[in-house]
């Protein structure tokens, strides 16, 4: 029995930081992997319903607000607009889709497990040249 | 380990505590603050690190995997039980590993597996909905994991503390 248990080191000690450095880098990597990519092309919204591409807009050819919807078990309401896309409306029990909230830059993504459901942005995010205050 | 009919009961409970705990933090769910699908506290890890050094890996295995298969069913979300598999399990494997690493504390040991939780069910996104999109996820969430990995170490600190003077596996 005693060979199987063992008392863990209960304070933190120094390789710790090694563990928590190794998470950081990981979370990089992902980031640079998902976001770093030089995008090609305008920004382009893709909405995929349970792996079937059933939406792809332009959004800079939008000129007015876009709705699209999906319909399965739940019901969602994607908005796209010409600077970006959200989920304004599910009747999903998480909501996870609908907090996320509004994405505008290439690599973001909103997604409904439930309904299997993600929203994600490609090409190249427009920059402003000059902002005007 | 044997299997005896105290050690039966023992996983039995320790996985009732775990489904427990797993209930009450849906009652309050950190996505609220962060509104990204999966996250969690992930209490019912607190378990999984206990049964690990005190029982052993194949017990502290069982009760999670009794976990995970009684925790969708409760939840009526056949999907998320592969969420929860690959999340645990992969945590579970990190965890096994780690521990025999001399120098690593509890808090190591459990933010590795916190981290390795989020890798897991990142994958098991990735399977569900097919592509890398979700992988822009995966820093949030690992971030994240440092904080709730930090968090269940501490309890998990505290529980060894307290049980150090109790030996109910002999």
């Amino acid at each position: 029995m005693t060979s199987k248990r063992s008392q863990p080191e209960l304070k933190p000690k120094p390789l710790d930081a090694l563990v928590v450095l190794a998470v950081v880098l990981l979370a990089v990597g992902a980031a640079w992997l998902s976001y770093g990519g030089k995008g090609e092309g305008a920004l382009t919204a893709t909405v995929k319903h349970r792996g079937q591409v059933v939406a792809q807009v332009e959004l800079s050819s939008l000129t007015e607000e876009k709705a699209v919807s999906i319909d399965g078990a739940y019901h969602l309401t994607i908005t796209l607009d010409k600077t970006g896309a959200a989920v304004t409306d599910s009747d999903c029990p998480g909501q996870d889709c609908v907090h996320t909230g509004r994405i505008t830059r290439a690599g973001q993504s909103i997604v409904c497990l439930p309904e299997q459901v993600i929203v994600t942005l490609e090409g190249k995010t427009p920059s402003a040249d000059v902002i005007l205050g | 380990m044997k299997l005896t009919t105290k050690n039966l009961a023992l996983c039995a409970v320790l996985t009732a505590l775990a489904l427990g705990l797993s209930t009450l933090e849906n009652l309050f769910p950190v996505s609220l603050v962060v509104p990204l699908p999966g996250i969690k506290l992930g209490l019912a890890n607190i378990v999984t690190v206990f049964a690990l050094y005190q029982l052993g890996a194949a017990s502290a295995l069982g009760i999670l995997v009794a976990r995970c298969l009684l925790g969708s069913l409760f939840a009526g979300n056949a999907s998320a039980l592969l969420f929860s598999l690959m999340g645990g399990v992969g945590a579970m494997l990190v965890m096994i590993l780690l521990r025999r690493v001399r120098g690593l504390s509890i808090y190591g040991v459990s933010i590795a597996g916190a981290a390795a939780h989020n890798i897991g069910q990142i994958g098991a996104a990735m399977i569900v909905l097919g592509g890398t999109a979700v992988l822009g996820y995966l820093p949030v969430l690992l971030g994240v994991s440092l904080v709730t990995g930090t968090l269940t170490g501490f309890v998990a600190s505290l529980l060894f503390r307290a049980m150090r003077n109790i030996h109910f596996t002999q």
